[in-house]
């Protein structure tokens, strides 16, 4: 408690060669995502954490490096919830399902610019209006993912694959050369 | 329960501690949508549509488990409250094919209505939607799953109500399924109620499937009457016909509640064998006629034959309205016969078999003890076995003394076995046992009765009990000893300080006892008016073959050439036909005004919902002009309301005499054999309703007998017993075949 992040990350193993720090999930896949300078200058603790937007949650902290596509990542995540609802009470049980698949057609390479507010208003819906809290957690990393990277997300949809993997695809042309 | 004040929608409301939200706000005219709640069921909580504003919490909270408090403030409406409810129709509508054009809820559904105010017009939704594969889940229901909300109530209905886990979420997260653990289907007796409660069209009528759009019918409030509860009902009617039959709420009687009996039946009006014309038998030819030709031939028949008025016999079945039995007996005694009755299925026709009960349906819910003989209760009275099962979920204690042991749908304790010819013998042990616990002396007669450990548990249980109930059903109606069964009842029902409640009467039976329609001391009952110099019958409403207790005597008597037998009837196939000589034909269930007086002594009265079809006449109609043809005084009706008054008037003649305290010599006969009808074969419509005869409940056709009796009667499983297949079961007293089966007697 109260180490601050970047000890953490060293502690950790740090970074492998030649990556930079991307972003960070600091308590678990239902907190809110954090970019890498708002990260790196927070503690571990609660209101540190909650001074910088995001919650100590479960304390599983997620470390995303500049390799990281982050459409993948957020529906990797939204596949996990959209698999974890029960199905008891409507928002979850529809909302889930339909934020994963969202984004699985972006992944595809059928999105649209629309979808990303689309994405972010059925968040909105799910959040706040369950029995329990996986809807929420499910709602809140589409919304930070969205906020934090939205470029990544509508590169994706315009070229129909990752901005990650076009850059590095940029890198190794250029090592050729 | 302190009273709590607080504010909904900025208007300043009184509750009790413990009242929801949504309850007080129903109470207030204040609408809040929902789909999971229902009055009646337990809270779920899942659909969230009924999400609203409470002043300091951070969520929107649902109106339906949230319990009011002190100085609350709550909003049902303002913009946190409506896009949190319009959040959950988005998502409720995603997924729901919208097929309203073609799906039988159309006009009556509850996501239809609400969508219309919270629902957006174009959908953000361009994914593929859910499919569910259907189950079919019996005869009566149609299901479509793929308009499924997910909202539980059928699953709470089951297992809460019915007392049958039938239906159940399966699955999770969005591949949740609501559908039957059991592949047979639904195979309650209170399963139509499901369509009720479901707020979409996953669960529609069967029988009424695209027979109509919903605001095209008529709905007439009426009564029920195939049961001694008289369930409240709307008949749907298009272009003269009943289409569909959904409940009508009536706390003091049925609450919200319908049997499938009372839901199904009206498919039998529609019969083709719809008796349509009057028809008089002449030269042994059938043929039609008009109703002056045939009451002319029926009046003069009946002169004829019965020229001393002893002759005439009246019989009617338990399901005329008060309105027919009071002007039918009427009738009767203006032309001098004492000869009426209406109790054709019972064995034993002394007085002391009648008798009356003295507990009400509301407060046989607040039972702590019920000792049920010699019934199957779920099936014969759904609903008042509905009030002694919400009972037993308060803690009260059942026993039984029955043929066979049945299924019911809450725990029994004590299940005793007796046969119809020990029964009283069982009886009269448990009130020895009752005088010796209470220390009265015993009247002689049982001072050689012995006791056992079971009916001494018996005695206990009633006299420990506080608020105990005997309950009296149908199979003792068969028992030739059916006044020494009651007799011994009402004996143990005063040492044990118990309620009586006799349900061995049925469908519209009690309006028969209110009016005398039995034969007087001068009179002959039923069984005497067949086996004795009777010439000339009146029919109402009976079915040769099933209302009989001995079909053999009735068909022979009434074939005789000089028996001659006016029948109104509302079927002519082959039962009612064969063996009269004028059918007459009779309006029947929801085709006629008329009363029904329940359990509780209460006199319902209804307006017939639509016209009987070709010439048929409602029975009070037919029988009024019968009298005006005999030129007999007093039945100066133009109303059926006049001859309601007339009958409510009559003072008790129905007795509550207690004859024969030493009981007579016991039934020692070896084997007896006891017939049941199914539920649905109780009563021609019903018999005619093709749906009901499909289900599981419809279709009971067996003969049960013990191992022992089996090698007896030297049958073995399989057999056919009088037509019905032999089931060897230990759950059945050696010493009698319990057949239970949609089969008449005849068979």
């Amino acid at each position: 408690m109260g180490t601050p992040f970047s000890k953490l990350l060293e502690l950790a193993g740090g970074l492998k060669e030649g990556r930079t720090l991307k972003a960070v999930i600091p308590g678990g896949s239902s907190t809110p995502l954090l970019s890498a300078d708002t990260a790196m200058n927070m503690t571990m603790d609660y209101d540190s954490i909650a001074n910088a937007g995001s919650m100590l949650g479960a304390g599983s902290v997620i470390i995303m490096d500049d390799t990281t596509c982050m459409v993948k990542t957020l529906t990797r995540l939204a596949h996990f919830y959209y698999d974890e609802s029960c199905g008891q009470c409507t928002p979850c049980r529809e909302g889930t399902g339909w934020l994963y698949r969202v984004l699985q057609r972006i992944l595809d390479g059928n999105g649209k610019n629309e979808d990303l507010d689309l994405l972010v208003s059925v968040g909105e819906k799910i959040s706040g209006n369950t029995i329990c809290a996986l809807g929420d957690a499910a709602a809140t990393p589409v919304e930070s993912f969205i906020r934090h990277f939205r470029h990544e997300f509508e590169y994706y949809i315009k070229h129909g694959r990752s901005i990650v993997e076009s850059e590095h695809h940029l890198i190794e042309e250029e090592a050729i050369v | 329960m302190s009273e709590i004040e607080f504010e909904i929608d900025g208007k300043l409301v009184f509750a009790n501690q413990g009242d929801s939200i949504i309850s007080i706000a129903d109470r207030e005219g204040i609408d809040v949508p929902r789909f999971c709640y229902h009055k009646k069921l337990s809270v779920a909580a899942n659909c969230r549509m009924c999400l609203v504003d409470v002043e300091g919490v951070p969520k929107a909270q649902p109106a339906c488990s949230t319990p009011v408090a002190n100085g609350m403030k709550i909003h049902t409406r303002n913009d946190k409250a409506k896009s949190a409810q319009k959040a959950v129709m988005e998502f409720l509508l995603i997924n729901h094919p919208l097929d309203c054009p073609i799906c039988d809820q159309g006009g009556e559904c509850e996501l239809q209505d609400v969508a219309m105010e919270y629902g957006t017009d174009v959908s953000k939704f361009n994914l593929g939607k859910r499919i569910v594969a259907d189950k079919g889940i019996g005869a009566l229901i149609q299901t479509d799953m793929t308009r499924c909300i997910h909202c539980t109530r059928c699953v709470r209905f089951g297992a809460e109500v019915a007392g049958i886990v039938e239906m159940g979420g399966t699955g999770r997260g969005e591949g949740v399924k609501i559908e039957p653990f059991l592949t047979e289907g639904i195979q309650s007796e209170l399963s139509g109620n499901m369509i009720d409660v479901c707020p979409v069209g996953a669960l529609t009528s069967k029988p009424f499937r695209y027979e109509a759009r919903t605001w095209q019918m008529n709905a007439v409030e009426t009564i029920a009457r195939h049961d001694l509860i008289g369930s409240n009902i709307y008949t749907q009617t298009y272009r003269g016909k009943v289409k569909r039959v959904v409940a009508r709420d009536n706390e003091l009687v049925n609450e919200t509640w319908i049997s499938d009996r009372d839901r199904f039946s009206y498919e039998g009006l529609n019969h083709e064998s719809r008796a349509l014309h009057p028809k008089i038998k002449k030269n042994n030819k059938w043929q039609e006629a008009s109703w002056e030709v045939a009451l002319d031939f029926a009046i003069s028949g009946l002169k004829k034959n019965a020229q001393n008025p002893n002759q005439l016999g009246v019989l009617a079945s338990k399901n005329s309205t008060l309105e027919e039995y009071y002007l039918m007996q009427k009738l009767a005694r203006s032309f001098g016969s004492e000869n009426i009755d209406y109790r054709l299925d019972k064995a034993d026709l002394s007085i002391g078999s009648s008798m009356l009960s003295n507990i009400s349906l509301s407060e046989m819910e607040s039972i702590d003890h019920a000792l049920i003989v010699n019934s199957y209760l779920r099936l014969e009275q759904p609903m008042i076995n509905h009030r002694i099962r919400k009972a037993t979920l308060n803690g009260a204690s059942v026993n039984t003394i029955n043929n066979k042991k049945f299924d019911f749908n809450y725990r029994t304790n004590l299940e005793v076995l007796s046969s119809p010819q020990k029964t009283v013998l069982m009886l009269q042990s448990v009130l020895k046992s009752l005088h010796d616990k209470t220390k009265t002396p015993a009247p002689k007669h049982l001072s050689k009765i012995t006791v056992d450990d079971s009916q001494n548990k018996i005695a206990d249980d009633l006299i420990t009990a506080e608020r105990p109930v005997i309950v009296i059903g149908e199979h003792v109606n068969s028992n030739i000893s059916s006044s020494d069964i009651m007799n011994i009842i009402s004996e143990i029902a005063t040492l044990a300080n118990a309620k009586i409640a006799n349900l061995s009467h049925s469908g519209n039976s009690l309006s028969a006892e209110k009016v005398g329609f039995k034969p007087s001391n001068k009179g002959k009952n039923a069984t005497s008016m067949l086996s004795e110099n009777t010439k000339a019958f009146l029919l109402m409403d009976v079915d040769l073959n099933y209302d009989f207790i001995n079909p053999k005597l009735a068909a022979d008597t009434f074939n005789k050439d000089d028996v001659f037998v006016v029948s109104l009837n509302s079927f002519e196939d082959e039962a009612s036909q064969i063996n009269s000589d004028v059918i007459l034909p009779l309006a029947s269930f929801y085709e006629s005004s008329g009363t029904h007086i329940n359990f509780d002594g209460i006199a319902q009265s209804f307006s017939a919902s639509v016209k009987g079809p070709g010439d048929s006449k409602p029975g009070w109609k037919i029988i009024k002009v019968l009298a005006d043809l005999f030129e007999f005084k007093g039945f100066e009706y133009t109303d059926s309301t006049q001859v309601a008054d007339d009958a409510l008037a009559i003072t008790s003649i129905g007795n509550n005499d207690i004859v024969d305290k030493n009981t007579k010599a016991i039934d020692d006969s070896k084997i007896a054999i006891h017939w049941q009808y199914s539920p649905y074969a109780v009563d021609g419509v019903t018999r005619k309703a093709k749906s009901l005869q499909e289900t599981p409940i419809g279709k009971m056709n067996a003969a049960f007998i013990s191992l022992v009796t089996a090698k007896e009667l030297k049958l073995s499983g399989g057999d056919l017993f009088h037509g019905v297949p032999v089931s060897i079961n230990e759950t059945v007293a050696d010493g009698c075949v319990f057949v239970h089966t949609y089969q008449s007697r005849k068979g």
